[in-house]
């Protein structure tokens, strides 16, 4: 290999000195370069418009007037025989360039392939007679992965009389004339306060829908390489910007903003932005990044390659994440089902159902991680947003899944018994119910498991969710597999499985002693559907369970009549409750929030409110959380709501914010996009005079909040 | 209730195995988190590179001496430029330094196949064939230095002071171009900058943008 790559060193570097003498002959230039006037002759006293036309060969281009982190921008050096004056000739308009990301998030250049025009103004001196010439060299640097620096002689000669238009150099230099950046008609504010920079343009009527706008930068203020996040509102647009390690804005940040809309030619506005705060209405939702070479995955090859690793890399902290989801309380439960399956496969001595078991189990978690990824692309493509936990601020959803809560309960009671019951030992139908059973365990892992968004899958959802579908299927398949994985290599690795304890009466002890955290976990939804839809939806979806109990009861009983009396009570005791459960959701969103709020005794969130405090001098600490939320709830208990931090919290005068996300609210699910979060628990810190926050971890601990509020 | 021993401690296993999993976790996304890029006025980044002699450099074996490092690649044609002979711009400021007790570091950062990557041999050939007088050639083929330092192009210069504080970042001078007729036009910031250090001034001019080619990550 390495010899491969010494042989190819030994051939570009000679391929390089030939280019150097080929240089030297002036035929093999990787770019033409000629002058071109819009006139056939000229008038003394008239200006008129020459050109330096470009054109490279493929694979090669040249650079703007700021050329980013590498490269030069072409210039024009007068030399001997022109008989204008210096003054006479105008600096070069520059077309609107694009972006050359020579190294993906590293190296970012600016300019131009294939063909450019820069156009100049020229202004006949009034005593002019003759000719006026024009003689200059081209001085250029032209890149393609190596960079070769380039002359060419160009000169131009025109004569003095009456004017005559050269229709055809005249249509060229006013074609690209048209793609010089014109001056924005809008405002532009650059808010430098915080790291990152925020430039904020205000235009009537905003940007397109559809655009996408990247700011390229006179000077070199800002990271040219870094991306450019953008936001969006009625009343224009705002990008994020990097400041550069050394990067102070001295005045105003220059430059121009080029947008891009899709089956239309990009535009460009030339800014001048002052320092300031961002415009309300340019930052209202995010915009997602989808041009070649813009977005976060370049459009370069080898930007995509960069953006699988990425997806690579979250994937296996996805996958990770989903073993930690093992862990969760709410899937404890349902986990120790599939070990009782396990330890029954095992004791009917076939190794191979051991191992059929496993990959049921394994299909059905990755399966509805899956779907679960399929309802979030169609609800981030309904609503432009999604939320994980969304599905317990459906209050018909919740009050099902209380109901299939209390159905497993009872189930784990030994009140009735699914087809193929685990109970029963061998048999080849106890085996197809083993598999489907241990598949429809899988299926209720990820389900009850999903919403319990762990520390570490929220930062990893968070980065994801904006990413185009496939990265989001590869993270969502990476964690539900991960949430199977631990049972897998049980159900596969010989010997492990020999580890089992031996089934006997134990077994159904133990199952019936894991219905009661079912039936908490019931009564915990419970609570959920009181805080969505009030006490009248608790209520039906009590009488729910009843029915639930009398479908069953009723369904022993036998004979078909009962069996299909049994059948539609069954039925009914699902979808009353859900249609019970199903209020519109403005009439209860008050009195939740109320509700929830005077247990916690804290002021509700709100940018508004935020800046409100910050402004009377306060430090602000904002809870998002929600009451479905696990991880919340043992943050509060055991650091929020600690006298200690109560404490240190009042003695700093600190204003703590709750944004309670128990029901979808879209001020709270921009707020968490903004911080690329997924959900809940996040936790911001603003100490005093700051107007960025910090963001917390998702486990807090009271030394932590204790140490940011003195410190 | 009969717990066997052995489910227990086949639980307490699992659980320490996903703690254990946990941990490792927070440990690597907090080593992933980007180590703070090379700035002015900080502590220059510590590395141990290998030079073209198959040796082991670090920054830290020249605690007490000004380092002088220069991201190079011979066929840039901003590098050729300031190897140019004449008018020898880069080797006669390797060589003044050399004279002057200060380190001066040539590092090669280009990746295997792409302009400027050399092997150890063809290293010293060149070193050899210009009159190039650097204490060491640093391959890093990687690109690991070059990242921690934040180079852009070749060149790009960087000094650090005897007690390791980095003093320069950008330009080796004030004209950006290929062309050696300018090299007599031009402000010399490195040159500049260590008669600052030498004479225990702060830098004039401590950040400038670097101009050349890109390294060859």
């Amino acid at each position: 290999m390495t010899g491969f790559f010494r042989r190819f060193a030994v051939a570009a570097l000679s391929l390089s000195a030939l280019a150097g003498l080929a240089h030297a002959q002036m035929d093999a230039r990787r770019a033409e370069a000629e002058l071109i006037a819009d006139r056939v002759t000229v008038a003394p006293g008239d200006t008129f418009y020459a050109a330096l036309k470009m054109t490279m060969d493929d694979g090669w281009h040249i650079y703007w007037r700021n050329a980013g982190d590498a490269g030069l921008p072409p210039r024009l050096i007068l030399k001997d025989g022109t008989n204008l004056p210096e003054a006479a000739i105008g600096e070069f308009l520059w077309p609107l360039p694009h972006l050359i990301p020579v190294v993906e998030g590293e190296i970012m250049d600016y300019g131009y392939d294939d063909q450019v025009v820069f156009a100049f103004p020229v202004t006949i001196p009034k005593d002019a007679i003759g000719q006026v010439q024009i003689v200059a060299e081209a001085d250029y640097l032209i890149c393609e992965s190596i960079c070769i620096p380039e002359t060419a002689d160009v000169s131009l000669t025109l004569p003095v009389g009456a004017p005559v238009e050269n229709a055809k150099a005249g249509a060229e230099i006013g074609a690209w004339i048209a793609r010089v950046p014109v001056a924005f008609g809008g405002e532009a504010r650059i808010a430098d306060a915080a790291e990152p920079w925020t430039l904020s343009l205000r235009q009537e009527d905003g940007f397109p829908e559809s655009a996408q706008l990247r700011f390229f930068p006179y000077q070199h203020e800002i990271s040219h390489p870094a991306a450019q996040p953008q936001r969006a509102g009625p009343e224009g647009a705002s990008l994020s910007l990097t400041p550069d390690r050394a990067g102070t804005i001295e005045g105003t940040l220059d430059g121009v903003i080029r947008v891009d809309v899709p089956g239309a030619e990009p535009v460009g506005y030339e800014i001048s932005a002052s320092r300031g705060e961002v415009f309300a209405g340019t930052a209202d939702r995010e915009v997602q990044s989808a041009l070649p070479g813009i977005g976060r995955l370049g459009g370069a090859a080898e930007g995509n390659a960069l953006g699988w690793q990425r997806i690579a890399t979250l994937a296996f902290f996805a996958l990770i994440g989903g073993i930690i989801l093992n862990l969760m309380p709410c899937v404890l439960p349902v986990l120790s089902m599939k070990a009782i399956g396990m330890v029954q496969a095992a004791a009917s001595g076939h190794a191979g159902e051991l191992k059929s078991h496993g990959l049921w189990y394994t299909g059905g978690v990755v399966l509805s991680f899956l779907a679960l990824a399929g309802v979030l692309l169609l609800v981030r493509q309904a609503t432009g947003s999604a939320t994980l936990g969304f599905q317990l601020q459906h209050a018909p959803t919740v009050a099902v899944l209380t109901l299939v809560m209390f159905a497993v309960g009872l189930w784990l009671m030994g009140f009735f018994e699914l087809g193929g019951s685990v109970q029963n030992l061998g048999g080849s139908l106890a085996r197809r119910g083993g598999a489907a059973g241990a598949f429809f365990t899988g299926i209720l892992a990820a389900v009850v498991g999903a919403p319990c968004v762990g520390p570490f899958l929220g930062a990893a959802l968070g980065a994801v969710i904006g990413q185009p579908a496939p990265a989001v299927v590869a993270v969502f398949l990476a964690m539900g597999f991960g949430m199977a994985l631990p049972f897998l290599i049980l159900s596969f690795v010989p010997g492990l499985h020999r580890m089992l304890p031996k089934p006997g009466k134990w077994m159904d002890t133990l199952k019936q002693a894991f219905a009661f955290p079912m039936f908490l976990t019931a009564a915990w939804l419970l609570s959920i559907v009181a805080s969505l839809a009030g006490a009248g939806a608790v209520g039906w979806t009590l009488v729910g369970a009843t029915t639930l109990v009398f479908a069953i009861w009723l369904g022993r009983q036998g004979g078909a009549v009962r069996k299909a009396v049994a059948a539609v009570a069954l039925a009914a005791a699902f979808i009353y409750p859900a249609v019970q459960a199903n209020v519109p959701e403005a009439s209860v969103s008050g009195s939740s929030q109320g509700a929830f709020n005077g247990n916690y005794g804290e002021a509700a969130w709100s940018p508004d409110m935020v800046e409100a405090m910050l402004a009377e001098g306060r430090p602000v600490f904002v809870d998002f959380t929600a009451s479905w939320c696990a991880s919340c709830q043992v943050n509060k208990l055991t650091t929020l709501k600690t006298r200690k931090v109560q404490e240190a919290f009042k003695n700093a005068n600190v204003a703590f914010l709750v944004a309670d996300f128990t029901q979808k609210d879209p001020m709270i699910a921009d707020e968490l996009k903004l911080r690329a979060r997924a959900g809940v628990p996040m936790y911001l810190w603003y100490p005093a005079g700051a107007s960025e926050p910090q963001i917390l971890p998702e486990l807090l601990t009271q030394e932590l909040v204790i140490g940011l509020v003195e410190g | 209730m009969i717990l066997s021993r052995r489910h227990l401690s086949l639980a307490a296993g699992m659980a320490a195995a996903v703690a254990l999993t946990a941990g490792a976790l927070i440990a690597s996304t907090a080593e992933a988190s980007p180590a703070a890029p090379a700035s002015v006025g900080a502590l220059a980044p510590g590395f141990t590179g290998t030079n073209s002699n198959g040796e082991s450099v670090s920054l830290a074996d020249f605690a007490g001496k000004t380092v002088v490092l220069e991201w190079t690649n011979d066929g840039c044609p901003f590098v050729k430029k300031h190897y140019a002979d004449p008018p020898l711009n880069m080797q006669s400021l390797q060589k003044s330094a050399s004279a002057d007790d200060i380190v001066w570091l040539s590092v090669i950062s280009s990746r295997p196949g792409s302009q400027g990557h050399v092997s150890p041999e063809e290293a010293n050939a060149l070193t050899t064939s210009r009159g190039a007088a650097p204490a060491h050639v640093i391959l890093d083929e990687s690109g690991d230095i070059g990242r921690l330092f934040g180079a852009k192009t070749t060149p790009h210069m960087y000094i650090v002071t005897p007690e390791g504080t980095l003093v320069y970042d950008g330009a080796i001078d004030s004209v950006p171009s290929a062309r050696v007729d300018d090299i007599a036009k031009a402000e010399n910031y490195v040159s500049a900058a260590l008669a600052d250090v030498g004479a225990g001034k702060p830098v004039a001019t401590p950040s400038t943008k670097p101009y050349g080619c890109a390294v060859k990550y």
